[in-house]
């Protein structure tokens, strides 16, 4: 108790000190940086998957071929979720004597509970609406086309006579870019009357529930505990389709990069201010010392003095970063889009405890070493400790730094990349400044006056040189990184969907609609035409063994095993897909081959050399796996798991899939387009690519945020190494005024010398930047021929080393203007 | 100007106050005396008494409230702080009782600071030869904490010499060291005033050095003490 009450004394007594105030202002930032972006990052995450959870209907939820047991239903009633039930199969739909293999889904009244259903009534017009009510039906326009009815129309169903209330334009699909078969919407109790969910039916069953975000963590994390029925498996948001999901994963990585470059930059700063601290206390300690205190007295003092300044400082950025996140919220829905309303409280909490950490593992060293000053200092002061070759306790702020990149990353590979670039960067500074002050030493003899001064100024300190240049260089790297290589890396992954991505699919189309359908296209504006051929088949045998003998460990495989299956095939190995065992096929082996995609090869435990049997329509084919792709699924391409080669599957039954972009606000012609072939079904992914450049955006808005912190962090570093070196520049300007010294020629010479160091620091930076981009570029987020901005980044290093000068200049304004009877007051 | 009937160095009613919690502290106060090329002048008296603020006002590192002050002619009160700098760049040298020399400088580049200031270009071979006057050219190459003090002080003094100045200032020169030391810096300071007829103007309490000066003033609360006479010549 009496030692706090002491270190508050001591820490009131010397709050006047500027490293004192640059600590915790660091502390500070560094709570605020990672709190105000973890929870943007917790509340944009939170926003992603609940548009997730648009596609899947639901927060989360069971696919069983049963019904899903009741034990799984009470749970969610017992954490208050929502349940919607549904079931879906194939089944044939009658209507004008005509038939039509249907995608059915059956659901309960309150289906969906996330996202919507949109619907057209007869004359068109669109609205948002629930399931079915019993005896009606929804058809989506290929259906409706397929069996030439109109809305309003009765139909056949499972043997029971529905209407149809409305066109079903769209449902939350789980993601899925087009179904095979046309879609129908009924009611779970008709379907359930109707006897389509019996035993023996083909139905796949899925029990939805939507909730608070807690509530449906811990049904999660029950039902992970839980063994579930045969064949079951959970549905969550981030299982929807792969290429959200790669945007998730991506825009994760991004802000998480940001947040922790800015503490980092802070631990920085603190660690110049800790060790300015440090040296300005050896004199006093080396009195408390000699005066008889003990070296484990003055560690607590200077532990209780660190403690006093660290809670409150920690505190005050826990409020600020909760508050400004909150502000954010407030006036910034329109940059977040609709963020979840629940302020997150944990991410600034867990902000705070990882500020105390940086500042704990980037201060102690020098405090640490403080107190073991020799009580011998206070007479002669070259005896102030024994100097170590290496000393242990500098690995605190390395091990902090690791832990922080590896908490802030959650990727082994990015926490790997960053250190191993940030150590690059470390280490190439220190050997330039090295070499700068060698240099120094050689070229200041006959440099002109002004710049043998600024030489001399960092040679004299040679240390704190080596010091500010590293932790400049870091800090510019940081700033680098997020102001040039970020958004680089986000235009990039942005450029990926070009403007003129397909983002029109055809499905249907016959052989002898090609051509005409071709010139139709180009009438309207559409470009960037490719068209497949589809076909639908079905698994039945692999290496002469029947389908449905075979018994296979992944759960997946039974429900493929089951299903229509999408079948193309081509010549050529189609973009987006790498052959990574055997051989492609080509236009004409000599027997039949399919090339799998990886995902198949799990699944059945397929080789290549396996032979694989297909029914489709009244034919069968036999084909050898001639090779294994490595299919790229977030492109927006067409892709398939089965390619067949043209030769043998070319006199298969199919149709066309056509892909092509059409401009914006072309779609009335395409609704003509539509008329003129009727039995074409047209899917948007406009929404899908806008969902995915939402993120993007997103993104992008957040880092420019967080940016923001990343600067106040960086003048933060400079105002450090500023501060770290005052005293002494003001000594050494009172002595060179004294001995004569011009104040112009005191001002060149500071400019000389962080123009220097700003250079040193510019060039590290960029190099160290341009390589982290590039590593992060293809390493982490995938962005193919993803280069960083190599001139920019020279710039942005010189302009930074300009700016480095000019801040050192104003920062050393006082220095230059110290009267020079300071120095014989002194003595 | 190096006429040795004129003084180097007057000042005429010069007077000096600061601002305090306590209101205006008068430091100086009519303050007049003058002193002659080649000359040794002691300027003793109490701690407080003003000492150190007349030889910052006759370096030409303050400037006084009234009065005049004339370095080799120039009327410092006129000049603003740049000129003075020059002035004393070119005229003046300093020793001061700390030392203060430069930590992360050896020897030899502390004393290569006031010709590298100057542009001097022989700057490395000046400050050996004035390192060897001191006695200490076999320690060119150390560091001030390699020191003793009695060797910084040598250091210092070549520094002050190095540019050949008209004026030397020394604040308390033996302040810090013992008392053999002390006579050894001393014979050094009186040697360097006579071989290279500097004018040394010294501050300091010690009685014996101050009865080495051809004259001394003694200030007591700020004003000469009347009584004040030449010393021997």
């Amino acid at each position: 108790m009496k030692m706090l009450l002491l270190a508050l004394r001591s820490l009131r007594r010397e709050w006047h000190l500027p490293e004192l105030r640059t600590l915790a202002a660091s502390l500070v930032l560094a709570v605020v940086a990672l709190g105000v972006v973890a929870t943007l990052a917790t509340r944009i995450e939170r926003g992603m998957l609940a548009s997730a959870a648009e596609l899947i209907g639901g927060d989360i939820g069971v696919s069983s071929p049963q019904a899903a047991p009741d034990a799984f239903v009470d749970k969610a009633r017992q954490y208050d979720l929502q349940i919607a039930r549904t079931a879906s199969f194939p089944s044939v739909a009658f209507a004008h004597q005509q038939t039509q293999l249907l995608d059915v889904l059956a659901s309960g009244p309150n289906y969906p509970l996330r996202g919507t259903l949109e619907l057209a009534d007869a004359a068109g017009h669109t609205r948002k609406g629930h399931a079915p009510t019993a005896g009606e039906v929804y058809l989506d326009h290929r259906a409706l086309v397929a069996l030439n009815l109109e809305v309003g129309q009765p139909l056949q169903l499972g043997g029971r006579e529905l209407t149809i209330a409305a066109e079903l334009v769209r449902q939350p699909d789980g993601g899925q870019l087009f179904a095979l078969a046309p879609r129908a919407l009924m009611n779970l109790a008709d379907a359930e009357q109707a006897g389509l969910l019996g035993v023996g039916s083909r139905a796949r069953h899925q029990l939805l529930l939507a909730g608070a975000p807690d509530a449906v963590q811990r049904w999660r994390d029950w039902a992970q505990a839980t063994t579930l029925p045969q064949g079951a498996q959970l549905i969550t948001p981030e299982q929807t389709q792969e290429r959200m999901r790669t945007s998730f994963d991506r825009a994760g990585a991004f802000l998480r990069l940001t947040a922790l470059l800015s503490a980092l930059l802070a631990g920085i700063a603190i660690a110049l201010s800790a060790q300015r601290y440090a040296r300005r206390k050896t004199s006093e300690v080396a009195l408390l010392r000699a005066l008889g205190t003990s070296r484990r007295r003055v560690l607590g003092l200077l532990l209780g003095t660190l403690g006093a300044l660290a809670l409150p400082a920690a505190a005050l950025g826990l409020l600020l970063a909760l508050g400004l996140s909150q502000l954010a919220w407030l006036f910034a829905s329109q940059l977040f889009g609709s963020l979840p309303t629940v302020l997150p409280l944990a991410p600034s909490f867990a902000a705070a405890a990882m500020g105390i950490a940086v500042l704990a593992g980037f201060a102690l060293p020098p405090l640490v070493r403080l107190a073991e000053v020799s009580p011998v200092a206070v007479f002669r002061q070259s005896v102030t400790r024994r100097v170590r070759r290496f000393d242990v306790l500098y690995l605190i702020p390395a091990l902090v730094a690791l832990g922080l990149i590896w908490s802030q990353s959650s990727s082994l590979q990015l926490a790997g990349i960053l250190a191993a670039s940030l150590l690059g960067v470390a280490v190439v500074a220190a050997l330039l400044a090295a070499l700068l002050l060698w240099l120094a030493r050689r070229i200041a003899p006959g440099a002109h006056p002004a710049l043998r001064l600024g030489l001399a100024a960092l040679a004299r300190r040679r240390t704190l040189s080596l010091i500010q240049a590293t932790a400049l260089s870091l800090g510019l790297c940081a700033l680098l990184l997020l102001a040039i290589v970020a958004p680089a890396l986000l235009q990039g992954w942005r450029q990926e969907l070009p403007a003129d991505t397909p983002n029109w699919f055809a499905l249907n189309l016959q052989d002898d609609q090609r051509t005409g359908f071709e010139h139709a296209l180009a009438g309207i504006g559409g470009d960037q035409l490719n068209m497949l051929p589809l076909a639908v088949g079905k698994l039945t045998a692999i290496n002469g063994a029947p389908i449905d003998q075979l018994h296979f460990e992944d759960e997946r495989a039974k429900d493929w095993a089951d299903r229509q299956l999408r079948l193309s095939w081509a010549d050529a190995l189609p973009p987006s897909n790498q052959v990574i065992a055997g051989q492609w096929q080509g236009a004409h082996p000599a027997q039949a081959e399919v090339s799998i995609d990886t995902m198949w090869r799990d699944m059945f435990a397929l080789k290549v050399g396996d032979t694989l049997s297909f029914n489709v329509g009244e034919g069968s084919l036999d084909a050898k796996v001639g090779s294994i792709r490595k299919v790229d699924w977030s492109s927006f391409r067409v892709n398939f798991f089965l390619l067949l080669d043209p030769a043998h599957a070319g006199n298969l039954p199919h149709t066309w899939l056509a892909s092509f972009h059409l401009p914006r606000g072309h779609a009335t012609q395409l609704a003509q387009l539509s008329r003129d072939y009727s039995n074409l079904s047209l899917v948007d992914v406009d929404s899908l690519l806008d969902r995915v450049r939402e993120i993007v955006d997103r993104v992008g808005n957040a880092v420019r945020w967080i940016l923001g912190f990343s600067l106040l962090a960086g003048a933060l570093v400079l105002a450090a190494a500023l501060a770290a070196s005052a005293a002494e520049r003001r000594h050494e300007a009172a002595l060179l005024r004294t001995l004569g010294a011009r104040r112009n020629q005191l001002r060149v010479a500071a400019a000389c010398e962080f123009a220097l160091l700003g250079l040193v620091a510019g060039l590290t930076a960029a190099l160290g930047a341009a390589g982290a981009g590039l590593w992060l570029g293809h390493a982490v987020f995938h962005i193919e021929g993803f280069v960083p901005p190599l001139w920019p980044l020279v710039f942005a290093a010189l302009g930074a080393g300009f700016v480095v000068m000019l801040l050192g200049l104003v920062g050393t304004r006082k220095v230059t203007r110290t009267p020079p009877m300071r120095l014989l007051r002194e003595g | 100007m190096s006429d040795s009937s004129r003084p180097l160095l007057q000042a005429c009613d010069v007077s000096k106050s600061v601002s305090g919690p306590e209101g205006r502290l008068e430091i100086l106060s009519q303050v007049s005396l003058q002193i002659r090329p080649g000359e040794s002048f002691a300027i003793v008296g109490a701690s407080g008494s003003g000492k150190t603020t007349l030889l910052g006002l006759l370096a030409g590192l303050d400037t006084p409230d009234t009065g005049s002050i004339e370095l080799d002619g120039h009327a410092l009160q006129q000049l603003d702080e740049e000129a003075r700098a020059d002035l004393r760049r070119r005229l003046v040298g300093f020793v001061f009782q700390s030392f203060h020399l430069l930590p992360a400088l050896t020897a030899e580049e502390n004393v290569m600071l006031p010709l590298e200031l100057e542009g001097v270009s022989a700057a490395r071979e000046r400050a050996r030869a004035a390192l060897d006057a001191v006695g200490l050219s076999s320690r060119r190459r150390h560091y001030p904490a390699q020191l003793s003090g009695g060797e910084q002080q040598r250091v210092a003094i070549a520094r002050a010499f190095v540019h050949g100045p008209r004026v030397l200032f020394a604040d308390e020169p033996t302040g810090n060291l013992d008392q053999r030391t002390g006579h050894h810096v001393c014979d050094l300071l009186f040697a360097l005033n006579r071989d290279h007829h500097t004018t040394l103007v010294l501050v300091t309490h010690d009685a014996t050095l101050a009865a080495r000066c051809d004259r001394r003033i003694e200030l007591e609360e700020g004003r000469v003490v009347p009584h004040d006479v030449s010393a021997h010549a």
